[in-house]
């Protein structure tokens, strides 16, 4: 299209009138498109600075290239975490106090496992019902020598237990702690108890617990808690009620129920005791390894024991100062152990294990107090005895059933050949009075022939008569003479049942 | 228009100076680290670090994701105690190292000192006991400055994790201007409370991963580089170098050594009669004139010529903790530093005499030396 600047009548194009002076300066120079110019370069501008301050950032910090996805791609695929190496804990905080689940003061709960497949659900049972918060739990297992699946049940259990859907119900940190010893004793009651492995039993014991508890301890623990996997009934406010005591470590009483024949319970635990002038006369006449083990005839401590004093009905609050304590259930603050206070694997004032420990947490001044009157109870195993004396008892009871099938067989077979005679008497009986009437009225009849005979024959009548009445006579006395045989056989079938009634009764 | 010009010009070289330089710095960029070997090793650590704060001190661990810091319930861990090994080649069974320093007072050249350590700081965890007293949070601010330089410097600089703990009892007062009846008496004290720090730090930080356990008091300030290294090389349950201390002699204007730590030493007959003769509560103290032992000292026995043999060993019945080398089963077996008189002994003395109960031998390096800070 044509355009020009001006019309046709030689006026620029944009003189409005005529009385408009022309200027070709009228309007301020104005280069086109200057505006989307300006825009532009500031952009570019803006653009480069973003792209110098990118790789000026990539270079100066060489650990921002890893949060690009584009480079992250190019170096090997690292994944990041950030990550915390210090950690400042003061261990004031952690002192242990008679309320620690209203201070949230962590406790370690630490459970020696060895071949305990068996005690393993009803333990995870103790586990869900305690009433201590459980996050403020960390749990510690030691899994040593075992030869049943002590370690694939326990890992599906815990991880059932920390994924369960309940909040309340997961714990704390979870150890598990695989350390064989090279145990050759074997755990079967017998020879746990056996008097000769003792002392070497109560030191591998020991290095055991000294093993799990020195890998599990933290700087958070206030409390360490110790509990046998093998308890089958306690309190589920076990960890509050000992708590509640304030001392530095406290055992409750332990008791194992029995079978009805045996007494139906027992003191198990004889570990917690009260040292007597007896033990330590003793101890002085030791060599410097042996160990005195409690609840053995070889030695004769006479020291009042923790389990021997329980009272049913007593005040489960009573306390009770002692000198050895009972591994089964230990409530300890953490501070006993950080001061260095643990289960000696040697013979420590001639004590191992739980009895040295208590020795040496007196030794270093920290109370140690058990509780008569409160009761957990130790799962009951049979011994080795009691096995056998089950045995006799259970082949006494089969012997004895065996007696009285024989006795009620033999009492058959004398109903069946002793059959009762008074339905033969009765039949007898009738048929004899059967007899006797026919007999009578054939005599009657015969009367009456020899009657008529009389009247017939008149001379012979006297002699006759007199001949038929002895014969009658005779006779009735016959009959006598039989019914009282009768009679005493029936009394003779009474007589031969009433001494077997009796044996029955007597037995 | 000039410039453009100008870029017709010239065009050629400088668009291939521009990509040259452009490539250049791509591929600098794009190389994944400046170093392969920091990636390695940042990766082995983030493996290592657990999932959870509630775990092992002698591990680092992951920081919270979540925003609310909500976590899920910790995992269960396994720990294989029975592949746990101490051997006399620590580093390729990648053994883990904790070196556990009671401190009072922090001194830059202990810092500086184990920063020098050539065993790989990966494998080292650090852990500090320091009393809850004014010298005891000055030593700690400084120490947690000089932490937090080393822990975000050089990756193979920095440790695998750091506990301060701080101590839940008043360290006993020290004076100086006590009858020297008293100052036994005090020596007994100071002794026993050292013991309970000893034995609060060691078994909170121990956990299940450390295979041996390096005791180095706060005011070691020079060791050789390759002390880790030298001392588990001669796999003993226990070992101790020989303390000395740099000083300057005024007689002869030379700068001199002398044996510093007396705590290393062979039993004498001496001393048994005395330990016999004892109350249960009484202990024995080495370097008191009244209480002469004539034990065999290993301080007395080092050698200063330079050629010396480092590598001579002695067996000992009671050791000193300035420098102390324990493989972790020891402790784990429940050998501990004793708070009471143990056999009439306390503390690092105690220690030896416990762990010989429980079947582990002593041993000493008499010319191997390591350097007291001297006042």
């Amino acid at each position: 299209m044509y355009r020009h600047s001006a019309y046709p009548n030689g006026y620029a194009s944009n003189k409005r009138d005529d009385g408009e002076p022309f200027s070709q300066y009228l309007h301020r120079f104005q280069p086109r498109q200057t505006h989307l110019h300006q825009r532009n370069r500031i952009l570019k501008l803006l653009g480069l600075g973003c792209v110098l301050t990118f790789f000026g950032l990539l270079i100066l910090h060489p650990s921002t290239r890893n949060h690009l996805p584009l480079l992250g791609v190019a170096s090997p695929a690292v994944k990041h975490f950030e990550i915390e190496t210090l950690r400042y804990y003061d261990l004031e905080t952690v002192q242990g106090t008679s309320r620690g689940w209203e201070r949230e003061e962590r406790v370690l709960l630490c459970t020696p496992l060895r071949d305990a497949e068996e005690h393993l659900r009803m333990f995870f049972n103790h586990l869900r019902n305690f009433t201590y918060p459980h996050h403020l739990i960390d749990l510690a297992f030691l899994v040593s020598d075992s030869k049943d699946n002590t370690e694939g049940l326990l890992t599906q259990l815990l991880e059932e237990l920390q994924a369960d859907p309940d909040p309340k119900q997961p714990y704390g940190e979870i150890s598990v702690i695989h350390k064989d010893f090279g145990q050759k004793v074997n755990q079967d009651v017998e020879s746990r108890h056996g008097f000769a492995a003792q002392a070497s039993r109560r030191k591998l014991m020991a290095q055991a617990r000294n093993w799990l508890m020195y890998s599990a301890l933290r700087p958070t623990h206030s409390w360490v808690y110790w509990r046998d996997a093998d308890v089958e009934t306690a309190p589920v406010t076990l960890i509050e009620d000992l708590m509640r005591h304030d001392k530095d470590v406290i055992v409750p009483n332990v008791w194992r129920p029995l079978p009805d024949w045996l007494g139906g319970e027992q003191p198990y635990d004889l570990n917690s005791w009260q040292e007597s002038e007896t033990a330590l006369a003793l101890a002085e006449t030791l060599d410097e390894d042996a160990v005195i083990v409690e609840g053995y005839a070889e030695y004769a401590t006479w020291r009042p024991h923790l389990a021997y004093l329980r009272d049913p009905y007593g005040d489960p609050d009573m306390e009770m100062e002692i000198d050895g304590v009972g591994g089964v259930s230990i409530l300890a603050k953490a501070r006993v152990f950080r001061a260095g206070v643990h289960f000696p694997a040697f013979s420590f004032e001639k004590h191992a294990e739980t009895e040295g420990f208590g020795k040496m947490a007196k030794r270093m001044g920290f109370s140690v107090v058990g509780l008569p009157h409160y009761t957990v109870w130790h799962l009951y195993e049979p011994s080795e005895q009691d096995l056998q004396h089950m045995q006799e008892m259970e082949a006494e009871r089969n012997s004895r059933a065996q007696e009285e099938k024989e006795r009620e067989e033999r009492m058959k077979r004398i109903k069946e050949e002793f059959k009762d005679p008074n339905s033969q008497w009765e039949k007898d009986k009738a048929g004899i009075a059967e007899k006797t009437r026919q007999e009578e009225k054939a005599a009657a009849e015969k009367k009456a022939a020899a009657k008529k005979k009389v009247a017939a024959e008149t001379k012979e009548a006297a002699e006759k008569t007199a001949a038929e009445e002895k014969a009658e006579q005779g006779e009735q006395a016959g009959q006598k003479i039989q019914s009282p045989d009768t009679a005493s056989t029936s009394e003779e079938s009474v007589k031969v049942k009433r001494p077997l009634g009796k044996k029955a009764s007597s037995d | 228009m000039a410039v453009k010009r100008i870029s017709r010009g010239r065009g050629g070289i400088t668009t291939l100076l521009a990509f040259v330089l452009f490539i250049g710095v791509l591929v600098f960029i794009f190389t994944p680290s400046s170093d392969p070997e920091s990636v390695a090793t940042r990766q082995r650590i983030s493996d290592a670090a657990a999932a959870n704060p509630l775990s092992p001190p002698t591990s680092a661990f992951r920081k919270s994701s979540d925003p609310n810091g909500r976590r899920s319930p910790p995992p269960v861990v396994h720990y294989q105690l029975n592949n746990l090994t101490s051997t006399p080649n620590p580093i390729a069974n990648k053994e883990r190292i904790l070196i556990l320093t009671p401190t009072t007072k922090f001194y830059q050249e202990y810092w500086d000192n184990i920063l020098k350590f050539t065993y790989p700081h990966e494998h080292i965890s650090l852990g500090f006991i320091i009393p809850k007293t004014t010298d005891g949070n000055k030593a700690t601010t400084e120490l947690q400055k000089a932490i937090a330089k080393t822990q975000s410097g050089p990756e193979s600089d920095r440790f695998q994790s750091i506990t301060i703990i701080r101590q839940d009892f008043e360290p006993p007062l020290t004076s100086q201007s006590e009858a020297e009846r008293h100052k036994l008496e005090n020596q007994k004290i100071r002794r026993t409370s050292m013991a309970r720090a000893r034995n609060s730090l060691l078994f909170t930080t121990l956990g299940p991963h450390t295979s041996w356990v390096l005791w180095l008091d706060s005011d070691i300030i020079e060791t050789p580089p390759g002390l880790i290294q030298d001392l588990t090389s001669f796999d003993k349950p226990i070992i101790v170098p020989n303390c000395f201390q740099r000083f300057y002699n005024t007689d002869t204007n030379a700068e001199e050594v002398r044996p510093y730590d007396f705590n290393s030493w062979r039993d004498s007959d001496t001393a048994q009669e005395l330990a016999a003769k004892m109350g249960p509560d009484e202990i024995l103290l080495e370097g008191y004139s009244e209480m002469a032992t004539y034990r065999t000292l290993m301080a007395h026995l080092g050698d200063t010529d330079s050629r010396r043999d480092q590598r001579k060993i002695m067996p000992l019945d009671g050791v000193g903790g300035t420098a102390l080398m324990v493989k972790a089963e020891v402790h784990r077996d429940g050998a501990m530093f004793p708070p009471f008189p143990f056999y009439h002994l306390v503390e690092t003395e105690g220690f030896a005499k416990m762990a010989r109960r429980l079947g582990w031998e002593s041993w000493g390096l008499p010319n191997y030396f390591v350097y007291h800070y001297n006042e």
